[in-house]
């Protein structure tokens, strides 16, 4: 799949993946690459931190996620520690990162680009209907609409 | 009046569900991280790690050794 993202794009995916290391998951998703995305000089990168989704925030707005839905099932996960052991070295790539990637790869036909950059994976990204990255944006008040208009 | 346990291990939407799933198999894999590295650093060894998991001793190892290589 990488061999179509070269450049800006690549970069995102391997940061993706240390961010998602960092986070002590066991493998990437498509919250991740928003993480990752954020972070980008890239016009995507500001796009995100001009409604308020920066690196940090949205790093917050991950593990305040996992807590609340287990909390909705009684359980308290609050305060649970990733130790430095824990923050594997090989990520297998989530299905969610996975759709968004392909996800991108559509946004950039549909666009008639033929690079695919960082927007494209944003776009890929906000798609999803389902899953934590539209339980976040839902939880952060952002209009996915207006974000996409921004790109 | 409280609601009953199995409302909590139920929620009526599915989407809360589904999404519940997903973050119980996170807890999970944290929890097994969290615990094989505390049960070596106790001086367990990979096969019985592997027994109160009911892994095998390979699979158990291939999943923390690399991580766990200095522990």
């Amino acid at each position: 799949m990488f061999e179509r993202f070269a450049g800006e794009a690549r970069q995102v995916a391997l940061k993706a993946h240390s961010v998602a290391a960092g986070l002590g998951s066991s493998s990437v998703e498509a919250e991740h690459l928003l993480v990752s995305l954020a972070g980008t000089q890239h016009p995507a990168g500001e796009a995100l931190r001009e409604v308020g989704l920066e690196p940090e925030e949205l790093h917050d707005a991950i593990q305040r996620d996992f807590e609340r839905v287990l909390a909705q099932v009684g359980i308290d996960a609050g305060g649970l520690e990733v130790s430095a052991n824990c923050r594997r070295t090989k990520l297998r790539w989530g299905a969610s990162a996975k759709r968004g990637l392909e996800r991108a790869l559509e946004e950039a036909k549909r666009r008639g680009d033929r690079r695919i950059g960082p927007e494209h994976i944003l776009l890929g990204v906000l798609r999803a209907e389902n899953g934590t990255v539209p339980r976040i944006l839902a939880a952060e008040g952002i209009d996915r609409d207006e974000l996409t208009g921004r790109l | 009046m409280t609601s009953a346990p199995t409302d909590l291990a139920h929620p009526e939407d599915p989407a809360d569900g589904l999404a519940a799933v997903v973050a119980l198999r996170r807890l999970a894999d944290r929890m097994e991280d969290a615990q094989v590295e505390r049960a070596l650093r106790d001086g367990w060894t990979w096969a019985q790690v592997a027994e109160a998991l009911g892994v095998t001793r390979q699979a158990v190892h291939k999943k923390h050794a690399r991580r766990l290589r200095d522990v």
